[in-house]
């Protein structure tokens, strides 16, 4: 599998960790990731609130690019796979596509609606197979209870995501099974993290985060998994914030979910840029212990 | 297949807070057939069964909106629910009421905040004195006009949206995907004069806190799509008004924060959108994170083919023009 | 005790509209709603609002039109009023801020209703109602009045042969209370419950119309009940009229399109109790389809292409999908008639009055009448609006000039008791189960096709069931909320309004229009030309008749 390869801005950034993870997984299956310097940020869904129609043209830009390659596109960030999917969708509006091929054609660029964008998640349980998975596990983890948090904009609205129920997914669930751990269900897995008000309500965000992972505590997740950065950044960079809103300490550990594919995988912590993480992941990690052998 | 019943177990949430000390959950297992609605399998247990189990209901026919309650956690209209799915995918049916509404009893709620809400957007034309209507015969809509409400109109007020809404849930203060649809609803109707205003009483403590999880538009029975009204009132709130709230701010700036760079420059964003002072009162945090995440301090790399993107902000990046 | 000029009991369209019109007259006004005003069914009204607003249309041709449909029984300067003051209703309702479906040169859209010359019905999609109750609810919101949202009508108290207010609890407390009023206005719509087999909400229980009748008002033509030819086979939820307007059409099990039998020059158009007195045969003489759920034909709007049906008819298609499980692009829809309008109600003139003082009734528990012994479709939502007015605008003066109501302490026990009794009771009869029994003997005996033996046979049942309510136990002891409470009291209501529907119905011995008596198959004008009056006896109600107000049009037999 060959994949034009769209990081996101945070997995450039701050969030270099997942972007380690991500091409270690990737490398692992035998999937071939090519960079594009040229893709620029899919905007976050802040410049579609500000102007709908510039958000569909700055990232039809993007897939031209992957299409030019004869690439699809993978995404490792939910806000990303719905920002890039939601352009698509849109460009089926034969105004916004007049207004977008009317920026686009003076510099040369046709985008002619054949990339497809699926995010990692969508790549592992449905591309490689569940069953492809489970062979490569070296170090399943042994039943510890991790907590999935989805992120809105990989499911929703589940109509224009194509992907799983809006609501009920259970391809993240699927895949920790996969991987040997215990998936741990709770409502708000399908939740917001908070993100988008963080400079606008910060208190009101974090105290949704702080929620989140209550909720996940109570239900008795050890530690959380996102397909997100920016839920991740909420989750866990923020957490110290998070647990001020809620007024108790949290404690819990937050991956990426290439880490927890590359943990049952075998990869060392710092191979997946865990040290990086604002909570501590190594008490979690080892409960799964040392790599078993080949 | 007619005549096919399934064993179909409810868990229904029974609470009278004047006699209950706290809220339990009552099961009854019934032979129905799939395609059942939760109202009809309801209304036997209330006829059958156990008379006290306090509802609403009236038209069993999705258009009054009474019935919305959770039906295995996802805010529905009971009447139009089909109880043959949820059997497969969960096994039972766990019927509670509606979520950030204070429960009466059972599986009704005290709808107060969200009528609240609705009546403080002011849902009513607006007119302009200098602009009286048509005597004696209609104001014309060209078809383009009435395209523009989109679904709003379909609204029937089941507050399943309301119910879903983890903003609301987190700041009472919150209108609502309902409140805000339907403020929608007038901004664009030719015949209101107040859009203007409208969109600008709207957005201290109201447009920006929503969080676009797209959860209300998954519940709404009517595709009403709240959420992307929402962003449509964004976008207009931008155009009439400007960048005056931290959210437009935020919003106008990344769009601008891009044009540098190609990606998202994090430090200047965070200037951009609280100003300086702001900055300081999150310097404590920066430098817990950026011990780290070092990155968070510098600028991302310059991304090729930066004047395409240039070019395409000059094209569509236009103040005013038509909000779709 | 709490007091107000104007109550109006019952917060659809015509409530609102009454209230309305009493607020803008300056009267204190309170609206009275067991559901919150915008569930009132109203909103389930679908296909549109009748008005002759086009230019080959006129207000005489729009008043033939009902004249005829009403099998010559409606009050001919009734309607002529009515259907003068549809069009400016309607311009009206468009001003208040209803978003209506539009013309591509920017006017009210209109589309074609069965027993109409042409198209005059205006509508928005196939959710009229709706639209309507929000434009209206929208507009009513910036007027100043006292919304008691979730109270029941117990009891209208009435002294010396005048109104002195209500009786009413709150659903969510479960405390009675007096209301005080000059004048009521009852406009809680219509009564279909009474059959099981009905288009009509849960909530369409009649309250106000029995309340009417237990203080001793005449209701009128209480026999004459509308059955909608097309209802979805299994839940009797309605398919709108507005299907066959925009072209969709019946066929029975052999593929025939059997309307031409029975209205050669306008098939699926013609008039209600036409179509569902064809449907009805063509199933009792065995050309229907059989099922699970009884017999049926089908409505077909498959070859109207994708595109029209599901911009045009949105909500049938969403209705087709899920409670019957069919795509109606790609299949037909199984239907067969319902229960859907009752042309009786309180009796009142033009003006909204009803005949005891300061009593004022409109809409669908109103009769004036309008409809007479059928109703076309897209009268009904313009009654609520034009009697509405009136009967708030009648409401308004008379509460200006009347003395003061004279309520007493023992009016609210006189409400009470009776409830507490069926509460107190430690063992009686399911209030639920009695409910059903009713519904079945309407369904069985009170139907489309009727005559002496089988209305007799009914009225006996339903006697017997009437008895037996006065030993009903209610066994939720709950104040808050309290359903089987609130069902209990509704079926109290039915099974007098039932009551009255067999014994007009045995009485009348003619088929005139929804009125089908297979022993009298035949329109009799120079006996039964003549509206049907029930006044509460001791026994039963008491009939009487009353004539029929002509100004220029002869009767002729009724054909399409």
């Amino acid at each position: 599998m060959k994949l034009a390869y769209y990081p996101g801005c945070v997995a450039q950034e701050s969030g270099k960790e997942l972007d380690l993870a991500t091409r270690w997984v990737c490398r692992a299956l035998d999937i071939e990731l090519v960079d594009f310097p040229n893709f620029s940020c899919c905007g976050s869904g802040f410049i579609d609130e500000a102007n709908e129609v510039l958000n569909v043209a700055l990232n039809a830009r993007n897939l031209a690019i992957a299409e030019r390659a004869g690439l699809d596109v993978l995404t490792i960030c939910s806000t990303c796979q719905g920002m890039l999917s939601l352009a698509n969708l849109r460009l089926g509006d034969a105004r916004v596509k007049a207004r977008v091929d009317g920026a686009l054609k003076p510099i040369g660029i046709e985008y002619r609606g054949t990339t497809k964008v699926k995010h990692l998640l969508q790549v592992l349980v449905q591309d490689v197979g569940l069953a492809a998975i489970r062979a490569k596990v070296r170090r399943p983890l042994r039943g510890l209870k991790i907590g999935a948090f989805y992120g809105c904009h990989l499911l929703r609205p589940a109509d224009e995501m194509q992907f799983e129920s809006g609501e009920e997914p259970r391809s993240f669930e699927d895949l920790l099974d996969a991987l040997g751990a215990t998936p741990v269900y709770y409502r708000g897995r399908v939740m917001c993290c908070g993100f988008p008000i963080q400079f606008v309500k910060p208190g009101t965000a974090t105290g949704i985060a702080g929620r989140q992972i209550d909720d996940a505590k109570a239900h008795g997740a050890e530690a959380m998994a996102t397909p997100c950065p920016l839920c991740h950044l909420s989750l866990d960079t923020y957490q110290n914030q998070a647990a001020k809103s809620v007024g108790h300490a949290l404690d819990m550990p937050v991956f990426h979910l290439p880490q927890v594919v590359g943990l049952a995988f075998g990869a060392t912590p710092e191979e997946l840029g865990l040290p990086r993480h604002l909570v501590p992941t190594d008490a979690v990690v080892a409960r799964i212990g040392p790599t078993t052998p080949a | 297949m007619a005549g096919t019943t399934v064993s179909a177990t409810f868990e229904v949430y029974r609470f009278d807070p004047k006699k209950d000390a706290s809220p339990r959950y009552q099961r009854h297992t019934l032979e129905l057939a799939p395609h059942t609605t939760v109202l009809t399998a309801l209304l036997r247990i209330r006829g059958e069964i156990d008379p006290s189990l306090a509802l609403r209901y009236s038209c069993r026919s999705s258009i009054c909106g009474s019935c919305a309650m959770q039906v295995n956690s996802k805010s529905r209209l009971a009447c139009e629910t089909q109880i043959g799915p949820e059997l497969e995918r969960h096994g039972r049916i766990v019927l509670e009421p509606m979520r950030n509404q204070a429960v009466l009893r059972d599986l009704v709620v005290d709808q107060a905040p969200f009528w609240h809400h609705y009546a403080k957007i002011e849902p009513h034309l607006i007119l302009d004195p200098r602009r009286p209507m048509p005597a004696g015969k209609e104001n014309p809509m060209s078809p383009e006009e009435v395209e523009r409400f989109k679904e709003t109109p379909r609204c029937i007020a089941c507050a399943a949206c309301f119910s879903a809404c983890p903003a609301v849930e987190a700041d009472p203060g919150f209108p609502g995907p309902m409140a805000l649809a339907k403020l929608y609803r007038y901004v664009v109707d030719p015949r209101d004069a107040a859009h203007q205003d409208r969109l600008l009483a709207i957005q201290p403590g109201g447009l920006w806190t929503c969080l676009r999880c797209h959860l209300c538009t998954e519940a709404c029975p009517k595709d009403i799509r709240p959420s992307e009204r929402i962003r449509d009132l964004k976008e207009m709130a931008i155009r009439v008004q400007g960048a005056t709230e931290l959210g437009s701010r935020h919003a106008v700036g990344f769009k601008a924060n891009l044009r540098d760079r190609g990606l998202l420059n994090e430090m200047k964003l965070v200037r951009q959108t609280s100003g300086l002072f702001g900055m300081l009162g999150q310097l404590g945090q920066g430098i817990r994170v950026a011990r780290k995440k070092p990155e968070i301090l510098s600028r991302p790399r310059r991304i090729e083919g930066l004047d395409e993107v240039e070019r395409i902000y000059a094209a569509l990046d236009t103040d005013g023009g038509d909000a779709k | 005790m709490r007091r107000h000029d104007v109550v109006v009991v019952g917060a659809g369209l015509a409530g609102q509209r009454a209230a309305l019109a009493a607020i803008e007259a300056g009267r204190d006004v309170a609206v009275v709603s067991k559901i919150h005003p915008l569930r009132s069914h109203s909103g389930a009204a679908q296909g549109g609002i009748n008005a002759s607003l086009g230019a080959d249309d006129s207000v005489d041709k729009h008043t033939y039109d009902t004249v005829k449909g009403s099998d010559y029984l409606g009050d001919q300067d009734a309607i002529e009023f009515f259907c003068k003051e549809a069009g400016p209703t309607v311009i009206e309702m468009e001003h208040f801020g209803t978003i209506f479906s539009r013309a591509p040169d920017g006017s009210l859209a209109r589309r074609a209703f069965g027993g109409a010359g042409f198209p005059r019905t205006i509508y928005a999609a196939d959710r009229t109602g709706l639209a309507l109750l929000q434009g209206l609810w929208e507009r009513l919101g910036t007027a100043r009045f006292t919304l008691y949202d979730e109270w029941d009508l117990t009891h209208l108290v009435v002294r010396d042969e005048r109104v002195h207010g209500i009786v009413a609890f709150d659903r969510k407390t479960g405390e009675f209370d007096e209301i005080a009023a000059k004048s009521v206005v009852i406009a809680t719509g219509p009564f279909g419950r009474v059959y099981g087999r009905t288009t009509n909400a849960h909530s369409c229980t009649g309250d106000g119309v029995a309340a009417a009748y237990e203080a001793g008002a005449f209701l009128k033509d209480m026999e004459f009940v509308q059955f909608h030819p097309t209802a979805l086979l299994e839940s009797g939820i309605l398919i709108t009229e507005g299907a066959r307007g925009e072209g969709g059409i019946l066929r029975n099990a052999r593929g025939e399109r059997f309307m031409s039998r029975y209205a050669p020059n306008v098939l699926e158009l013609a008039s209600r109790d036409v179509v569902s007195r064809a449907i009805y045969t063509e199933v009792a003489e065995g050309r229907g389809f059989s099922g699970p759920y009884g017999g049926y034909v089908h409505l077909e709007l498959m070859h109207l292409g994708k595109e029209k049906v599901e911009s045009r008819l949105q909500e049938i298609v969403d209705y087709s999908r899920i409670f019957a499980g069919i795509d109606p692009v790609t299949q037909p829809i199984p239907i067969f008639p319902a229960q859907h309008y009752m042309m009786g109600g309180i009796s009142t003139n033009l003006r909204g009055e009803a005949t005891l003082r300061g009593l004022f009734a409109a809409g669908e528990a109103a009769c004036v009448s309008i409809h007479g012994a059928n109703r076309l479709g897209g009268n009904s939502l313009l009654e609520t609006l034009v009697f509405g007015k009136q009967a708030g605008i009648a409401a308004a003066a008379y509460a200006e000039t009347a003395p003061a109501p004279a309520m007493k302490e023992s009016d609210l026990d006189t409400a009470v008791a009776p409830l507490r009794a069926w509460s107190d009771r430690k063992d009686g009869e399911d209030p639920t189960v009695l409910r059903t029994e009713m519904q079945q003997v309407m369904d069985r005996y009170v139907g489309i096709y009727r005559d002496e033996a089988t209305l007799l046979e009914g009225l006996k049942h339903l006697r017997a069931i009437k008895s037996r309510f006065s030993q009903i136990r209610v066994v939720d002891q709950s104040k808050v909320y309290n359903v089987n409470l609130t069902d209990a009291l509704e079926t109290g209501h039915m099974l007098d309004l039932a009551e009255t529907i067999i014994v007009g119905a045995v009485a009348r011995h003619e088929s005139r229009g929804a009125h089908s008596r297979t022993d009298y198959p035949k329109r009799d004008d120079a006996q039964w030309m003549r509206h049907t009056l029930a006044r509460k006896g001791p026994d039963g109600p008491t009939l009487s008749y009353s004539p029929v107000a002509y100004t220029r049009w002869d009767p002729k037999e009724r054909v399409y």
